[in-house]
């Protein structure tokens, strides 16, 4: 058997964390971007149906669009937060 | 009217027959015709061209360190004054990235040049003012009526003082993203650049808590955020000037990187157009737009109980 | 380390396979979509075969804007050559991604598309004296759903031209890294680009539906679907922004 130096088999290691921390971070952005994608294009789909419908309500309409969409938006937003962890403060 | 069209036509035609005579003559696409002047007469020579994509590329993003790191000769084209003040500047103020000034030179100077277009514009119509409106007068009290009439609608009638703030947002954005079609050597889009879509939302999200202090007073904007939710309400709000930002940079860089990497594929021909105008006008245009449009409904979700 | 240039070439291969395999798996949704609305809306109203058939063909062109983008880096990977020279193992990651990255991205934008100009060719057979103002807000519609597939071919394109050949000091460790990166921004933007793809196309469908109804609230509406779609846009640039950060700031 041959002997692996430590220090080298420890490196290899270090680096192999980091990897799988980036592409945890890659998955993480892209799955966490599909649900608000989505459900916000619905919140803005629904108040253009909503403003043809009733134009004189569009001020409270569109505020009531852009709080949803924050709301909604959220989830994204902590997904890059993790993601911005992961590839910046493992290791 | 279809004189003109007609007109633009023949020299659109005219244009092309000669760009592909040009690239059929030089035979080869990675060659380029060019007169050199040897020994006191002229002569045309088939010269290699050097276009290295990567290293475009890779200069877009670490422009600072790869002209350092290569000793690339600096493109300050004849201005050498102003390049030394910015040296000068930049050793004491850093804001982001490297420290080297041929960066912050570039992105200065570009946002120095769109300042004189909209002045420019802004003296010559200002001169001409008249009861009887010519053209150009008119355009702009449309657009400026418009906005006026958008900021009435989403703010109500006391604070229309803001529409000069927001119109001065979209005239700025409108100019910025259109002046990278301009084929002159050094010039880019000054948003391509995070700092400058960061520093405008940052200005953002400031104009709209003071706003929201101004309106509410100081006890009706704390209320706001006394609720067991307050920490994510702290991360949305910051999220927003981030996301504003980042919704700009990104479709203009985009833009850029896909022009630059489609045009060499083609070897500069004829499709460049096309991308300049749906990159340059339609998104660009879109993006100034969509930042000014936000930019006034998170002022009026910002005003409302 | 003989076998590097074999690997990357089947790297290549199979990301050039993959990507246009998914790329095209709705595209042919979203033209089918739009053909079966205009195919009903024909049927209920003969006369405007004119303006279904145009309107038709070219929301069908919109909507293969992302596989035609799969085609372009598939070929680009096929007989770009990149296998050349001193190269390390880390560019078959490379090519792998910018395939997934570009095949992934073209998936929701082809849905959303496909909704948006369905949705227009069922408001123009209700009413096809607005078939102009209609076309024309369902390609801006589907010119903004289409961006997000941009961004997942600006990454791909970045990830197959501004990668470098070879690293300086090529450790295991570091290969590994660079490796996982470059597949970890392929997977962000090709899977974050599917979410708001889709939602942008919701929104563009929806506003083509209401400006049929209601042609006269045609200005609000339009003001609303740039906002709606820039909003839904954001996550699509939160990934953009994190597959940078994966290809140029790591490893």
């Amino acid at each position: 058997m041959e002997t692996i130096d430590a220090t080298a088999m420890e490196l290899l290691a270090n680096g192999i964390m980091k990897a799988s921390a980036f592409l945890g971070a890659g998955i993480c952005m892209g799955i966490g971007a599909l649900g608000p994608g989505v459900g916000e294009g619905f919140v803005g789909g629904k108040a253009c149906e909503g403003i043809a419908r009733s134009p004189e309500n569009q001020s409270l309409i569109m505020r009531t669009m852009l709080v949803g969409q924050a709301v909604s938006e959220s989830t994204g937003i902590y997904s890059l937060v993790i993601a911005l962890l992961l590839i910046f403060a493992t290791g | 009217m279809a004189k003109g069209k007609g007109g633009m036509l023949r020299i659109f035609i005219v244009f092309l027959i000669i760009e592909v005579a040009l690239v059929i003559l030089s035979g080869n696409f990675s060659r380029q015709i060019q007169v050199v002047n040897e020994e006191g007469q002229f002569e045309l020579t088939h010269a290699p061209v050097h276009f290295d994509l990567q290293a475009k590329i890779s200069e877009e993003f670490q422009h600072d360190k790869y002209v350092a790191d290569e000793g690339h000769p600096l493109e300050i084209y004849g201005s050498e004054g102003l390049y030394n003040f910015f040296a000068k500047l930049s050793e004491k103020f850093t804001i982001f990235g490297d420290p080297t000034p041929i960066g912050t030179f570039r992105l200065l100077r570009m946002l120095l040049i769109v300042d004189l277009v909209l002045l420019t514009i802004g003296f010559l119509v200002f001169r001409a003012l008249k009861t009887r409106p010519s053209q150009p007068q008119i355009l702009f009290e449309l657009l400026y009526s418009m906005f006026d009439g958008f900021v009435e609608e989403s703010l109500g009638k006391k604070l229309i003082k803001f529409t000069p703030y927001v119109f001065t947002i979209f005239l700025f954005l409108i100019v910025c993203n259109m002046i990278g079609m301009i084929p002159i050597p050094g010039f880019m889009e000054p948003t391509r650049n995070l700092n400058v879509p960061l520093g405008l939302g940052l200005m953002v999200v400031f104009v709209v808590h003071v706003t929201a202090i101004a309106v509410k007073g100081p006890v009706g904007y704390l209320k706001d955020y006394m609720t067991p939710l307050m920490p994510l309400d702290v991360i949305g709000e910051a999220a927003k000037g981030v996301s504003i930002a980042f919704r700009l940079f990104g479709n203009i860089l985009g833009g850029a990187i896909i022009i630059l990497v489609v045009s060499s594929l083609v070897k500069f021909v004829l499709l460049p157009i096309g991308l300049n105008l749906f990159f340059g006008m339609f998104v660009g245009a879109v993006q100034a737009f969509v930042f000014t449009m936000l930019a006034l409904s998170y002022i009026s979700v910002a005003i409302s109980d | 380390m003989t076998m590097t240039a074999e690997i990357i070439q089947i790297c290549s291969f199979l990301g050039a396979g993959i990507g246009v395999g998914i790329a095209s798996v709705t595209s042919g949704v979203g033209t089918g979509i739009i053909a079966d609305q205009a195919n009903i809306a024909l049927m209920k109203q003969p006369k405007a075969y004119d303006k279904l058939f145009s309107t038709m063909l070219i929301g069908q062109a919109a909507t293969g804007t992302g596989g035609i983008f799969s085609l372009v880096v598939a070929l680009l990977l096929l007989f770009g050559g990149f296998e050349q020279g001193v190269v390390h193992i880390h560019r078959a990651a490379a090519m792998l991604a910018a395939g997934l990255a570009v095949g992934l991205g073209a998936v929701g934008p082809a849905l959303g598309a496909g909704y948006s100009g369905g949705e227009a060719c069922r408001s123009i057979g209700r009413m096809p004296r607005q078939g102009n103002i209609i076309m024309g807000n369902m390609l801006i519609g589907q010119a903004l759903s289409q961006s997000s597939s941009i961004f997942a071919l600006v990454v791909s394109l970045l990830l197959i031209f501004s990668t470098p050949m070879a690293i300086e000091d090529p450790t295991a460790a570091r290969l590994i890294q660079k490796f996982i990166a470059y597949l970890g921004s392929g997977l962000a933007i090709g899977l974050g680009t599917l979410g708001p793809g889709a939602g942008i196309g919701f929104v563009a469908g929806k506003a083509n539906d209401a400006i049929g109804r209601f042609p006269r609230e045609r200005a609000k509406v339009i003001r609303t679907m740039f906002l709606g779609a820039a909003v839904s846009e954001s996550t699509a640039i939160y990934a953009l922004v994190v597959s940078f950060l994966l290809i140029f700031a790591v490893g």
